[in-house]
């Protein structure tokens, strides 16, 4: 399932790489000239800034997707605005670095079916846990900002591609939710274990989750950034980014949802390169 | 071109987790969800045509039957309705056997017929006995005491007894619902304790208290459980969403009750909240107990099972005897600082006369047509999340007389 995900992603991502940017590789004079016009505003192997703001889609997610869940109702972002600078450096005609820091505000509604959903709740000591099959929603933001470190590479004088890992530090997070009955009407807790006692829930009096999940959520995460910039205009850059996070959201002691969730965000926008 | 490939990707990513469900995994569940028994003349054995059929709540395992005193049973086709995937295995002296719906077992003897349920994964099993029992005559008059209790299986909270009583020989009370928001709590400090030594000739009585419902009460806007005591079925599964339909009162009485007697004594909290846990001024908690005695079948035959929406309301009830209230013109409770119950902090005998506004009919009366309710709380509005807490109601001593 893994390796699916990741196929998936690199056809989605090589999707917006026409081939024929590569096809320009014969150096004619032409070809040279389009380098320099495209290239670092001093020389080939100059660095300077680059300004972006992006709008920001993604979720917060198990990888892979659990089987408790069972279908995927609605979703749809939260928040959304990426706005950031870069700095790089060419050392190569090819080849540069760019450091930066990206300020965000992202996050996501989700509205998906479970069964069998293991929850551990507790609240000022006291704990309720057991199965949930049913409606569950989920909400939630997080303010932040990420500083990638990439290695850049040139595939073509307008197309540059970016990879390479990323920290983020969340200044706010939140993680709310409920659960209910689903279309079908059923909703349930089953308490301790799936022979434990059937606790029904609907949609009329949906439990909340409890208010403290966002203090079990981890301000750091760690992972790696995949990313495109496409020169469109002599200061202008049409860019798209991925940032896939390695480190789990959620503290380690941390039992209510019972799988690691990993944020998973893509932004695209417009950039000015100084 | 470049530019509406670009705008593949935000699609695409739209599109991941969907394209990602994994297959589904067998059911791990494994109950009996309905029990049916197929007579050819139910009246000739049951009171009710309705009683072949129990629909089974997720808490309860013995599954009884009642059949009139003089019916005799032996083999019956037997139809469970399981989880699905589930499989039912019939348990006998000498191992078990795979079940079939519509299989006869026998019931002779009043035997205890045990079944086990094994979920579609194999995982996980339930043991249930299921039996036919004949009706004991009841000989009207009742005389209660609360001195028979012990620990549920699970030794969180306390269970009362009441064999020859009601039918199930249990009081209910919301005691396993308190579980559900308080893990923490200790026997003692559940809403229905028993009060040892504390009854008026120093025997051991029944105290209920209205309880904080603690951090998840709060979450599910049900910030208070009144102490209650009743019989009939508690369904801890409506706990939660649908609280009314949780407590359903009653069990069948072949006796017109005329009189309720019952010590009482009482300790009011200190101060009255709504249901958002707001302190409401001018208004003081109040106890309640009651007897009702209802139609429990309606025209079409279908079983009536009055419940917290209305005990005290229904048009199937024919007789009420209930501590003093008072109501606003429209019928509803009226909430003051001046009551009129009569329950104080020392304990009395109270006689309350059981009122009638329907006839009662001798055959149905004879026939269990109609159900009995005794019940109590510590706040009168429990039942919508009202109250104070730290409210007391102290019982001991119930007598109910009949015609």
């Amino acid at each position: 399932m893994k390796q699916s995900i990741t196929i998936y992603l690199l056809f989605s991502l090589l999707s917006v790489f026409p081939l024929q940017a590569l096809c320009h590789e014969g150096s004619s004079e032409a070809t040279e000239t389009s380098w320099e016009k495209w290239g670092p505003t001093a020389g080939l192997t100059a660095g300077g800034f680059i300004v972006r703001a992006g709008y920001v889609i993604g979720g917060t997610t198990p990888v892979p997707l659990p089987a408790e869940i069972r279908k995927i109702n609605s979703f749809s972002p939260r928040g959304g605005v990426s706005i950031g600078i870069d700095g790089y450096r060419m050392f190569s005609k090819r080849w540069g670095i760019s450091l930066g820091a990206h300020f965000f505000w992202e996050g996501f509604h989700t509205n998906a079916d479970v069964k069998n959903y293991y929850v551990w709740l507790e609240q000022e000591g006291e704990i309720t846990k057991g199965y949930f099959t049913g409606t569950n929603v989920t909400n939630t933001e997080m303010w932040g900002v990420t500083v990638p470190l990439l290695a850049t590479f040139r595939i073509s004088p307008r197309w540059n591609l970016s990879f390479g890992p990323y920290l983020s530090y969340y200044f706010k997070q939140t993680f709310s939710g409920e659960v209910f009955d689903n279309d079908q009407g059923v909703g349930y807790l089953r308490e301790d274990s799936p022979v434990g006692t059937k606790i029904l829930m609907t949609r009329e009096n949906p439990t909340p989750y409890p208010d403290n999940f966002a203090d079990s959520m981890v301000p750091f995460s760690v992972g790696m950034e995949v990313g495109f910039d496409w020169k469109a205009l002599r200061h202008m850059n049409v860019f798209g980014s991925l940032d896939w996070g390695m480190t789990d959201i959620w503290k380690r002691d941390f039992e209510a949802i019972s799988f690691h969730m990993y944020p998973i965000y893509g932004t695209i926008g417009v950039a000015y390169r100084y | 071109m470049k530019r509406t490939s670009l705008l593949l990707l935000a699609p695409c990513l739209l599109l991941l987790p969907s394209s990602c469900i994994q297959k589904e995994k067998s059911n791990t569940e494994c109950d009996i969800e309905s029990v049916s028994i197929h007579v050819d003349a139910p009246s000739d054995i049951f009171y009710h045509d309705y009683d072949t059929m129990q629909a089974i709540i997720s808490t309860s395992t013995d599954i009884t039957f009642t059949t009139r005193s003089y019916a005799e049973v032996g083999l019956l086709p037997l139809t469970l309705r399981v989880t699905e995937g589930a499989t039912v295995f019939l348990v006998g002296e000498n191992g078990e056997e795979p079940f079939h719906n519509g299989s006869l077992v026998d019931f002779s003897d009043q035997k205890v017929c045990k079944f086990r349920v094994v979920s579609e994964d194999k995982m996980w099993n339930r043991m249930y006995n299921i039996s036919i029992l004949h009706d004991k005559p009841s000989e009207g008059n009742l005389s209660i005491t609360f001195d028979s209790y012990a620990l549920d299986p699970s030794g969180k909270y306390y269970v009362w007894n009441a064999p020859d009583i009601f039918t199930d020989g249990q009081w209910k009370n919301g005691n396993p619902g308190f579980k559900i928001s308080k893990s923490s709590a200790q026997p003692m400090d559940y809403p229905s304790t028993p009060a040892i030594g504390a009854g008026p000739d120093g025997n051991d009585c029944l105290k209920l208290e209205t309880r904080d419902t603690g951090p998840f009460g709060r979450m599910v806007n049900m910030r208070i459980a009144s102490g209650s005591m009743f019989n009939g079925v508690f369904d801890v599964g409506n706990a939660i969403t649908n609280t009314l339909k949780a407590t359903q009162f009653g069990s069948p009485f072949t006796h017109k009750p005329v009189q309720f007697r019952v010590w009482l004594r009482a300790e009011r909290g200190s101060v009255f909240q709504n249901r958002e846990g707001n302190p409401v001024s001018g208004v003081v908690d109040e106890p309640d107990a009651y007897v009702v005695l209802y139609r429990n079948e309606d025209a079409e035959g279908n079983k009536v099972q009055l419940d917290g929406s209305d005990v005290l309301s229904s048009p199937n009830i024919v007789g009420l005897g209930r501590l003093p209230h008072h109501y606003n013109a429209d019928g509803s409770d009226q909430l003051t600082d001046s009551p009129i119950h009569g329950v104080t902090e020392e304990w009395q005998e109270f006689v309350i006369p059981v009122e009638y506004k329907a006839e009662v009919d001798a055959d149905i009366l004879k026939n269990k047509g109609y159900n009995l309710v005794i019940s109590f709380a510590s706040s009168w509005q429990g039942a919508h999340f009202q109250g104070a807490i730290g409210s007391k109601l102290f019982i001991d001593k119930i007598r109910l007389y009949c015609e």
